[in-house]
């Protein structure tokens, strides 16, 4: 899907630029020879094949920015947090997402009421830790 | 630096930690290249947040993990880029001198040392956290409660404190205080579904403890429980510890419903069945309230009806059922429950037809 949107992007912006460009040539070549396009104001307008263009592009690029984006969080309280839930729970076990974006918050919010990292215990982390440990180091 | 250093998940179980401390020595030697002077080296420095908050994590994992150098360069990394008199830093240096204190002597130490941070600056929050967990990790539950308790006088909105509050008085087994600093906790943050099923499980289990001989009270909070286990899952979709809770509670709150009738259960041979008679025949020689729309006393709810009880225990039945089912069959998006929580489900549910079989 990246790389579909990457290239609609790519093939829209050269597009758009290539009309714009079409565009600027078109209305420069009418302005240096007044007479001609005085004669029939048709001629004188945007011709249609640059038109088409125009919108092709717009529209490329619009589908590949929706392509391109993250996927949508439910906006439904419960859904999203049954979701954080299932995530949080894969990472503990070690089989969550590998790539995180930039920015991208993810976890549960609420978390830190009951892990509250502010209040941590090391002593007794550090106790449970070599407890598993000497357990043998599973589970 | 990888996604679990930067967002860990909750309660990291001891095998994520190693593996948490194992990156480690990449981390800080890829770090540690020689750096530039002081215009030029903010160009090539990331200073993304995520930078600092994976070295924090990677320090506690390494604390944890008894790799106290790598959390030693951790915390150097972050005084150099942070400051000596930064709270933060301040508050993890102190956790540092505490993990590695041989003994009972050099905790006293550090404990001496918060004081007089403290007396320069008694707005340093960090370190009047570290404060109490030292005096709690000290087996100083009565000083941690009260300084715990003037740190909330002085700033009342700190949910992770009332949080941390109740905790202290649930090891006292103080429940009434527990469940006041949870309701604090919920003022704060009224959505969050994890401290709502907290409060049930707290509410469940000081109505075992304290209200054994008083029906009226053991009913109420029963109800009281079970409204916040429903609560939760409101909040959270397929939330394995609300639907757990919701039918653990079902069986006392059925019993002490007002309208249930006194003649079931008869077999003795269950554990759980003389507790429910014991419960039962306590419940005759008492004289039960009439129900009323509302508490006039305590403006507390009417206790619900059964029929409603039943609606709740069969629902939480067959979520349950559906949870363990479609965690055993690996569906995506059902997969992510703790494997233990998912056990403890099934085993409640096998309980649940043993006796209906007898």
């Amino acid at each position: 899907m990246a790389l579909l949107s990457k290239a609609l992007n790519a093939i829209g912006l050269l597009l758009l630029a290539h009309a714009v460009y079409s565009a600027h040539e078109h209305s420069a070549l009418h302005a240096a020879a007044p007479s001609a396009s005085s004669q029939t104001p048709s001629a004188a307008a945007l011709p249609l094949d640059i038109t088409l263009e125009t919108l092709a592009s717009v529209l490329f690029v619009c589908a590949g920015l929706v392509l391109g984006s993250p996927a949508l969080r439910p906006i439904q309280w419960s859904e999203w947090a049954g979701e954080v839930e299932q995530e949080e729970g894969r990472n503990r076990q070690g089989r969550g997402k590998v790539g995180m974006k930039e920015g991208e918050v993810v976890g549960n919010p609420f978390r830190v009421l009951e892990e509250r990292p502010g209040f941590l215990d090391v002593r007794a982390k550090r106790k449970e830790f070599a407890d598993w440990v000497r357990e043998g180091g599973s589970g | 630096m990888a996604a679990e250093l930067i967002n860990p998940p909750p309660s990291v179980p001891p095998a994520l930690a190693l593996r948490m401390s194992q990156q480690a020595p990449r981390i800080l030697q890829q770090s540690s290249g020689p750096s530039l002077p002081y215009p030029l080296s903010l160009l090539t420095a990331s200073e993304a947040p995520e930078t600092w908050i994976g070295y924090e994590n990677l320090m506690l994992a390494c604390l944890r993990t008894g790799d106290d150098r790598s959390a030693r360069i951790c915390l150097e990394k972050l005084t150099q880029r942070f400051g000596e008199d930064n709270e933060r830093v301040m508050a993890l240096r102190g956790m540092y001198h505490e993990a590695v204190a041989e003994d009972y002597k050099a905790l006293e130490s550090i404990f001496r040392g918060y004081e007089e941070v403290l007396k320069k600056d008694p707005t340093n929050m960090p370190i009047r956290k570290r404060r109490v967990a030292l005096l709690k990790a000290m087996n100083r539950p009565i000083d941690a409660t009260t300084a715990l308790v003037g740190l909330l006088d002085a700033s009342p909105t700190d949910a992770e404190a009332w949080a941390e509050l109740a905790d202290l008085y649930l090891t006292q087994n103080l429940y009434a205080q527990a469940i006041f600093s949870l309701e604090e906790v919920l003022l704060i943050t009224p959505n969050a579904w994890n401290i709502h099923a907290r409060m049930g499980e707290i509410l469940y289990l000081s109505s075992l403890a304290t209200n054994s001989n008083n029906d009226g009270n053991l009913m109420r909070g029963l109800c009281e429980s079970m409204r916040r286990f429903c609560r939760s899952i409101e909040l959270c979709d397929n939330y394995l510890r609300g639907y757990y809770g919701l039918k653990l509670v079902r069986p006392l709150a059925h019993f002490h419903s007002p309208q249930q009738p006194l003649s079931t259960n008869t077999s003795t041979n269950n554990p759980l069945k003389q507790t429910t008679k014991h419960l039962l025949s306590l419940l005759s020689k008492t004289s039960k309230p009439a129900p009323a729309a509302a508490d006039p006393q305590f403006g507390d709810l009417a206790p619900p009806s059964l029929a409603t009880i039943e609606r709740l225990h069969e629902l939480a039945t067959a979520k349950l059922a559906e949870i363990v089912r479609r965690n055993a069959a690996g569906e995506s998006g059902w997969d992510g429950y703790d494997q233990a929580e998912v056990i403890a489900a099934g085993e409640l549910l096998g309980r649940d037809a043993q006796k209906i079989e007898r």
